[in-house]
């Protein structure tokens, strides 16, 4: 699959080839994969959910631990990241000018490590919960599961420091020397920030593994409070990684954004030099919010204020997006097709997830929101609402690109419309079950709480349509790719001879200046 | 260089293609699938080091002195028709919770079934209330992983320190309820030694008599009288420091030897000298002799006929020291 080929090659010499096209391929593929298993894990338990009392599907709290442990632990590191990974493996070196990614092995060593990861997750099916916090890993977790979950991660770790590395030099001294910067495309823009922002948050994480890891062992208490650690240490160079990872997440998705709302809006984007401020801000101010998870672990009152206004610091640099894609819109002649309808469900969806996410910080009512399903709500709102949202809409739009075929239309709008219903159904639902009280990660609730009944049921009934809108996505790029008609590689959108696809862009025509 | 050469239509993907990258996946989630249920129980099958208990900082299983004594429990989880009271045994009267008397260093062997409607699970604890936490090694299931219904299982438990222990549902709630019985472990003597020790003779003596005897189809086997008769493997009870004499005549048409053990089950663990032949050297048919010897720590032992396996037929009696 490869862009210099006409002839359809064999499938090993795709899977051990280099070329930056077709690990992006298997990135792209190998996170769909284990995007859909990780979407059954939901399904079992939403559906769990929607019988109190009952154990359906589920029959213990443990094996309902390690579901939505492993649900978590896949969705971030084994879709969200390798995706992200893969679309720019696709476009960055494009969108750059140069022939490959800078390190064309040690791209493929990267994805290579993402499979392992993967399997030593998915075969220990751990019950740390996603987070594995301190204590419970440490003296409880039982073995090798936890072992796995803790390996697999550290493998999943390094990959994504070896690829953030290989963005950073492609993007930095690769890009073509008539390309300066600031005119290198908004989604390139986005893997600059996110690999620096993993380079220096990944470690973290990394030590906090290796510390947990001899902590299980006995060999050290760093968080073991029986020997003298601190629970809450771990909490902290956890949340120093993680909460610059939802950055992480998240902003691939808006350089998607940026790479389709202009294309079609048919009109150049608002402004190039907000959109890369923006970026930069957004991956700095990522390090300065990471507190506020840990709000009611007793902080102190100083310490609580630093932390809640680092994390409002991040709106006025969402709000930079999201104003520059309305301008960009503004008054255009927008094409709805289905890249586009995921682009702006997921600005909407943002907006909700993002004040959602004011709220959470502000510190009275963060106390009420701790630990509940209020948080599950939010997190999985940005998650989905956003970060799929904007996947989702780049794999229609990659689509032809991909394969030489175009999916349905009508397919891909059903889609649109069910994953919209479904994402706000559950996740908004999730809130208010949070704000009646009940807590996250719940293995089975009493049925006398009428209420949690009824609204976890309408949220199990939202999963569903999420579900179903997620069977008609794979249905469809199985069909499609394999019989789909025959896309013009030229403007397979019909947008106008003006604005190139990815692969002829030498330069791409709809940045700013 | 230039990319018209790529306007012509691309058709990267074709079924057969799509067939074999979906072959893949498949095939390794598959094959990944069997590996992961296949050792279900494995991936989540022990604590972490550090979370292990620290076994001789705690009072239960664990180096500590160890008799060899074996005191063997059967306990049956039992629920009244409401639900409402809990027991092991018997929901009333002398039956319900027994309590089990051993020394330290015992090895006391817990064989449980649930013969109850709901789930339970087995555990001995040194708490005094709640459902744990458990000695390790003690448990059979968990209340995550409880005994279903008719599920059958073995524990074990050696005290290392004298007190007081419980055995218990570790079902939360189900102790509370009645499902707990009291274990009294106390030292193996009032000098702290364990059970089988020698002590200074007291100047006390006492006599018995014991005879071999054997069914004449070599099935039964026992002292004094067969299994049903009066007279069947009497209890010999003594006093610490007591002198014994044991006059000794072999009735039956095997060979057989003589000794006082800890554990019946193992003809080696004769105590006191009391060994009277051996196993390679046993009486002869209508041999008889006398044995002589200082009873030792209190404690329940037994006397057995030392050739291997005749215990096991009923050759074996006990012999208690107060």
């Amino acid at each position: 699959m490869v862009l210099e080929l006409q002839k359809p090659r064999p499938v090993w010499q795709i899977m051990f080839s280099t070329h930056h096209t077709d690990v992006g391929y298997l990135y792209t593929v190998t996170s769909l994969a284990f995007l859909f298993m990780a979407g059954v894990l939901a399904m079992i338990i939403r559906t769990h959910l929607f019988f109190p009392g009952e154990g359906v599907l589920i029959s213990d709290s443990v094996t309902s631990n390690r579901i939505f442990t492993v649900h978590g632990s896949t969705m971030l590191f084994l879709f969200a990241l390798p995706f992200a990974a893969g679309i720019g493996n696709y476009l960055v070196p494009i969108m750059v000018r140069y022939k490959d990614m800078a390190y064309p092995k040690l791209n493929a060593v990267a994805f290579w490590m993402v499979p392992v990861g993967g399997a030593l997750v998915w075969l220990g099916f751990s019950d740390t919960t996603w987070v594995a916090y301190a204590p419970y890993s440490i003296i409880r977790a039982p073995g090798p599961a936890a072992d796995m979950w803790i390996f697999g991660m550290k493998i999943l770790g390094i990959s994504s420091i070896l690829s953030s590395i290989n963005f950073i030099v492609t993007i930095l001294k690769c890009k073509h020397p008539d390309l300066p910067l600031r005119r290198v495309p908004l989604f390139a823009w986005s893997m600059l920030t996110v690999s620096l922002m993993t380079v220096v948050a990944m470690p973290t994480f990394a030590a906090a593994l290796v510390m947990m890891l001899t902590d299980r062992l006995g060999v050290s208490g760093f968080f073991n409070p029986a020997m003298g650690g601190d629970p809450i240490a771990y909490l902290h160079l956890f949340w120093f990684t993680f909460h610059p990872e939802v950055y992480i997440f998240l902003l691939p998705a808006i350089g998607m954004m940026y790479e389709i709302i202009p294309r079609f809006s048919r009109k150049p984007l608002f402004s190039q030099g907000s959109g890369v401020f923006a970026f930069v801000m957004l991956g700095l101010i990522g390090f300065a919010s990471w507190g506020h998870h840990m709000f009611s672990t007793g902080m102190d009152f100083t310490t609580k204020t630093v932390f809640m206004i680092g994390t409002l610091a991040a709106v006025p640099a969402s709000g930079m997006h999201v104003f520059n894609f309305l301008a960009t819109m503004w008054g255009a002649r927008i094409r709805f097709d289905a890249p586009m309808k995921f682009m702006v469900g997921g600005i909407a969806l943002f907006f909700s997830a993002g004040a959602g996410g004011v709220l959470n910080t502000a510190m009275p009512l963060d106390f009420i929101t701790h630990g509940t399903y209020w948080v599950v709500g939010h997190m999985h709102l940005f998650l989905t609402g956003t970060i799929a949202f904007g996947f989702v809409g780049m794999m229609y739009y990659i689509f032809p690109l991909f394969t030489g075929r175009m999916y349905s239309e009508k397919w891909a709008s059903v889609q649109f419309i069910l994953m919209m219903w479904g994402t706000v159904q559950v996740f908004f639902t999730q809130h208010i079950l949070g704000l009646e009280g009940m807590a996250r990660r719940i293995y089975d609730y009493p049925t006398d709480f009428t209420s949690w009944t009824q609204l976890n049921q309408i949220a199990t009934v939202g999963a569903w349509i999420l579900g179903a809108s997620f069977v008609i996505f794979l249905a469809q790029l199985i069909y499609y790719s394999a019989k789909g008609k025959e896309a013009n590689m030229v403007d397979p959108f019909n947008l106008g001879g003006k604005y190139y696809y990815p692969y002829q862009a030498k330069t791409p025509h709809h940045t700013g200046y | 260089m230039s990319h018209t050469e790529h306007d012509a239509p691309i058709l990267r993907t074709s079924p057969r293609r799509m067939a074999k990258m979906l072959i893949i996946i498949i095939g390794i989630q598959v094959v990944g699938g069997v590996l992961f249920f296949s050792h279900y129980d494995f991936w989540n099958s022990y604590l972490p080091i550090a979370g292990r208990p620290v076994v001789h900082n705690e009072p239960g299983n664990g180096p500590g002195p160890v008799t060899g004594k074996t005191v063997n429990v059967s306990l049956k989880f039992v629920e009244s028709p409401d639900f409402k009271t809990y027991a092991f045994n018997a929901l009333s009267g002398s039956d319900q919770n027994p309590e089990i008397h051993a020394n330290v260093g015992d090895k006391i062997v817990f064989d449980v079934t649930n013969a109850g409607k709901s789930f339970h699970a087995f555990a001995v604890t040194d708490s005094k209330e709640g459902p744990g936490p458990a000695i390790e090694g003690t448990t059979i299931g968990s209340a995550d992983n409880p005994m279903k219904p008719g599920a059958k299982g073995t524990a074990t438990f050696v005290p290392a320190k004298a007190g007081e222990y419980y055995y218990i549902c570790a079902v939360p709630g189900h102790r509370e309820l009645g499902m707990e019985g009291k274990i009294e472990v106390s030292e193996a003597s009032s000098a702290g030694a364990a059970s089988g020790a020698t002590v200074a003779p007291t100047g006390n003596k006492v006599e018995f008599s014991l005879s071999f005897v054997m069914s004449a189809d070599f099935k039964d086997y026992a002292f004094n009288a067969l299994a049903g008769q009066t007279g069947h493997n009497p209890d010999i009870k003594v006093k610490s420091g007591d002198t014994v004499t044991i006059h000794i005549k072999n009735s039956s048409k095997s060979f057989h030897s003589f000794g006082v053990v800890t554990d019946p089950e193992d003809p080696n663990s004769v105590v006191w000298n009391s060994a009277f032949k051996s196993a390679d050297n046993p009486m002869k048919p209508g041999e008889s002799g006398d044995v002589t010897f200082v009873a030792g720590a209190p404690g329940s032992y037994h006397y057995i006929c030392t050739v291997p396996g005749h215990a096991d037929l009923g050759m074996n009696g006990n012999f208690i020291v107060e």
